[in-house]
């Protein structure tokens, strides 16, 4: 900066201006952006958009995937039911489902949006497999959401037994029965 | 006009033609006053929906109170109402004084001012009454629109007339920065608001999906650029070396800051749509100026600080500098911060969370709101002729407001980050540790409070501004003294006065750019040409490359109840609180479903992606849930999901839906290129009879009986359309399937 603090000879409404050079860490930087700039563009070194959004996406997907098979497992009758037996898991699918079902099966299970599952009626099947399924694959066409994607694989189970728990109670206002009848 | 009127000559003793003239200060002191009032006014709408944020019942169960129909009011009111009044008052007043010129017009400048009034007041009325175009700060319908360009032209006129018959030769980098904001602010709005009306208040826009979504975020980053960044550039270097009272620090660096700012600026705004359906080469072009862009922002930034060198003792005891000083440390970090989260893993956290939200603040609260408060206590002496109320009041505000800013942003970067982090979460089975979308609002809720109380501070030091200013108002003199300025009248033959800059970046000699100066209209052009022709190399790609727009078969038009549906969740403002664009990224569809396909957009007019996640992604909504659950959410969200922050809506169960309206809109539709084959002919015949299978079902699954006449079931149907068209039409079979055209 030699020529450090030269005013100009022109004022506009009494305000000048200096004939100072630029910063030169302002012109570097300004350069840097730009060298990246062309860098990614061009996919040099590395940077930039490489495969682009799509492929990495996939890529992602197929290592998670590999990482975490998602499937839940399939559980016997037996299992399941050996599961509802027990008091901790019907506790912890308690709170599970107060999380997740009572907005539309009502905190009793009476029903609602969705069916009342203190009663006999089932509109997919009573068995305690049936349940199983229906929590962990949800039912689209309905509007019930498959639970297995977001719950881990014991809460579904957990969850299957609380409901499983609540056939024979009176809820406070159930619902008008749907589907058919099931003995149990 | 007004100006000759009031012209004298005289010959001093040289024989120099001397003209007498004088300011029009009476149109800056009316654009003072309306800076003031619509500044308070849309910060009060914003702290409303700061409320609405923290508690739902702050929405007053009203339905032109919620959420989504006062932030577009809010956003326009700061933009256009608060900002743009005080671009102008500072304009009006520096540019007569830069070009030793009295306005071209006082009739233009005040047809400008009534004309932009009216324009305030249609958007206060109409936007609560929902009537929007659901394009972020273009929401004003068609006439509102079309009354924007007249006065804008107005303006431009007025504005355009001055600079040919100005006194002064060159034109200093205020007024460059003015002119390109001119210029390109009508370039802006016109191209993103071509549509077709479909009634006095109700139009669809030209463009559809990804190329509407393109027009607007090329409308939206440089509505940012060109409305609230040039206007205060060329604001702040006319004010800030008049309040420090030293020279701008640079020209040269003025010339490269000018031209680079506005050029890099222009393609920038595909920066909004990474991940988004927009081809992925848009979004790339869009990041790398950006980055480009950090530079010439900062040289503003440099010389309006580097102003100070010398002079940084005044800054202690004088509250308008102190201003400008946090006005312009504001600009340097939103500009740093905006090339920052162009880039694309940094905007995959932020994008649709608080933390843009964060951003503006800093810029709008910082650079916007501070540089104004400054110019305006400056201004305030000069053209009340008087003195300031109170010194200390000044001081205060300044205090006050800046301890706002840091609290609200603080806070809502917070959010951001929070809320960002927790969408992405995986737990270690490999699922999403936060499935349930109300969790992470509800994570936000005190950030929340901590946001309305800065907000709050801020607009206490804006209470105590309006305050100043109506005492420092009421001891004006009886008449306002109108001072004779004497100027030479410009010589057609110009003698060069000897430019001794050195060239700008070794490339363009001083001379030739201070050529340039001399000729305003040259000026204008260069500068048109310039946005225009860096708009045309992202647009013309962009509209015709096809395979940027790979075709779905699957893909149909809405039915026409659908339509109507759709044109509720627009006139609701929904998509100000959901966005309709899954991004391919493993966080998004495990949430989600399948990312969104540019195809599936091939109807959208306009597009309907969204910016903010206030709730959730609706891209793939269609089937999720029953309708009856539709109806009691609608109702009253807080029933189905208690923490939940949504509005309720129970107004829809009860308002019939206006069958007429109907076949215009899908007509209007059909204008547009949207293949609605025989749905023209039958539209309202074809809605009626999906709205009674919908309201058939929902009765049957125990819900109420007669809705089939009801806005309910149309917004039912448009939901559980949303995205459903890409897999086969036999996954899902929810009423009304049959009725596509």
């Amino acid at each position: 900066m030699s020529d450090k603090d030269r005013l100009i000879e022109h004022e506009y409404d009494g305000i000048q201006e200096y004939d100072n050079p630029m910063p030169r860490w302002w012109v570097i930087a300004f350069w840097a952006t730009i060298v990246f700039s062309v860098a990614y563009a061009l996919n040099l070194g590395g940077i930039g958009t490489g495969p682009g959004r799509i492929a990495e996406y996939e890529t992602d997907m197929a290592a998670w995937r590999a990482a975490y098979p998602q499937e839940t497992p399939v559980l016997s009758a037996e299992a399941l039911l050996a599961v509802a037996a027990e008091p901790t898991s019907v506790a912890a699918g308690q709170a599970v489902y107060e999380v997740n079902c009572v907005a539309c099966h009502a905190a009793d299970g009476g029903g609602g949006i969705g069916p009342n599952l203190t009663d006999a009626f089932w509109i997919h099947g009573g068995a305690i497999t049936d349940l199983y399924v229906v929590i962990t694959e949800g039912v689209l066409a309905k509007g019930m959401p498959p639970w297995g994607r977001t719950l881990a694989a014991e809460d579904v189970a957990a969850v299957t037994s609380y409901v499983w728990s609540l056939y024979g109670t009176t809820p406070a206002a159930p619902k008008d029965p749907e589907g058919d009848p099931v003995e149990r | 006009m007004a100006d000759s009127a009031s012209t004298g000559t005289v010959q001093d003793g040289t024989g120099v033609i001397m003209e007498e003239f004088s300011y029009d200060d009476a149109i800056v002191r009316k654009f003072l006053f309306a800076t003031v009032i619509w500044g308070t006014v849309g910060m009060l709408v914003g702290l409303l929906i700061a409320l609405q944020m923290a508690d739902p019942r702050f929405n007053l169960g009203l339905s032109f109170t919620s959420f989504g129909r006062l932030r577009p009011l809010h956003t326009n009111a700061v933009i256009f109402a608060f900002a743009g009044n005080a671009f102008f008052c500072g304009a009006y007043y520096s540019t007569q004084r830069l070009l030793k010129a009295r306005m071209f017009s006082d009739a233009l400048s005040k047809f400008h001012f009534w004309g932009w009034q009216a324009i305030i007041v249609a958007a206060a009325v109409t936007l609560p009454l929902g009537l929007t175009q659901a394009k972020e700060y273009a929401e004003l319908e068609w006439p509102i629109d079309l009354a924007i360009a007249v006065v804008w032209v107005a303006f431009a006129i007025n504005f355009i007339g001055t600079m040919i018959r100005r006194r002064e030769r060159h034109l200093y980098v205020a007024i460059w920065f003015y002119i390109a904001s001119i210029v390109t602010v009508a370039v802006l709005h016109i191209f993103n608001n071509l549509s077709v009306p479909a009634g006095a208040f109700k139009s669809y826009s030209l463009y559809a999906g990804v190329q509407d979504a393109f027009m607007q975020w090329w409308y939206g980053h440089n509505a940012v650029a060109f409305f609230l960044t040039t206007p205060f550039l060329g604001l702040m270097y006319y004010f800030m070396p008049k309040a420090a009272g030293g020279p701008v620090f640079s020209y040269r660096l003025s010339i490269l800051h000018f031209w680079s700012l506005v050029f890099l600026y222009i393609w920038a705004g595909p920066h909004h749509l990474h991940y988004t359906a927009l081809p992925e080469w848009a979004s790339t072009v869009g990041m790398l100026f950006s980055v480009m862009l950090w530079a010439p922002s900062w040289g503003g930034m440099i010389n309006g600080l580097l102003t100070l060198r010398g002079a940084w003792q005044k800054v202690v005891d004088d509250p308008i500098l102190k201003f400008f000083v946090v006005g312009i440390t504001a600009y340097g970090m939103s500009t740093f911060e905006g090339p920052m989260l162009s880039i694309k893993s940094v905007n995959a956290l932020a994008h649709y969370t608080d933390w843009i939200i964060a951003h503006v603040h800093t810029g709008a609260l910082g650079w916007n709101g501070f540089m104004t408060f400054g110019m305006i206590y400056w201004l305030l002496p000069r053209i009340f002729q008087t003195k300031l109320f109170s010194k200390k009041l000044a001081e205060l505000h300044f205090w006050i407001g800046t301890f706002g800013i840091i609290l609200y942003v603080v806070a809502i970067y917070s959010a951001g980050v929070t809320q960002g982090l927790m969408w992405r979460a995986f737990d270690a089975t490999g699922r999403l540790t936060y499935p349930d979308f109300v969790e992470t609002v509800t994570r936000l809720i005190p950030m929340y409070w901590t946001r309305v109380a800065g907000g709050s501070l801020f607009i206490v030091g804006m209470l105590l501004f309006s305050y100043n200013i109506l005492r420092t108002w009421q001891s004006r003199p009886a008449r306002y003294d109108v001072p004779v300025v004497k100027a030479p009248r410009l010589t057609p033959v110009h003698r060069e006065d000897g430019p001794k800059a050195a060239p700008i970046a070794g490339l363009l000699p001083a001379a030739v750019h201070r050529s340039w100066e001399r000729k305003p209209i040259l000026f204008t052009v260069l500068t048109a040409l310039t946005v225009i022709v860096a708009s045309l190399f992202e647009i013309i790609p962009t509209f015709l490359i096809k395979s940027n727009v790979p075709t779905i078969a699957s893909v149909t038009p809405y039915t026409p109840l659908e339509l109507y549906g759709r044109d509720i969740y627009i006139r609701e403002g929904c998509v100000n609180c959901h966005s309709q664009m899954i991004r391919p990224l493993r966080y998004e569809t495990e949430r989600y479903g399948e990312y969104s396909k540019p195809g599936e957009s091939v109807y959208e007019h306009p597009f309907l992606w969204g910016s903010r996640r206030i709730g959730p992604d609706l891209a793939r909504e269609g089937g999720k849930y029953p309708n009856l659950w539709h109806v009691r959410h609608f109702a009253n969200p807080q029933e189905i999901a208690a923490n939940s922050i949504m509005p309720s809506y129970p107004q829809f169960a009860t308002t019939p839906i206006p069958w007429a309206v109907i076949p215009k809109r899908v007509d209007a539709m059909a204008m547009l290129g949207v293949p609605y084959g025989e749905a023209i002919n039958n539209a309202e015949a074809m809605a009626r009879t999906q709205a009674a299978a919908i309201a058939a079902d929902i009765e049957a699954s125990g819900g109420p009986a007669g809705l089939e006449d009801r806005e309910i079931v149309a917004i039912i149907a448009y939901m559980q359309r949303l995205g459903r068209d890409i897999s086969a039409p036999t996954a899902v079979a929810l009423v009304g399937d049959g009725e596509q055209p």
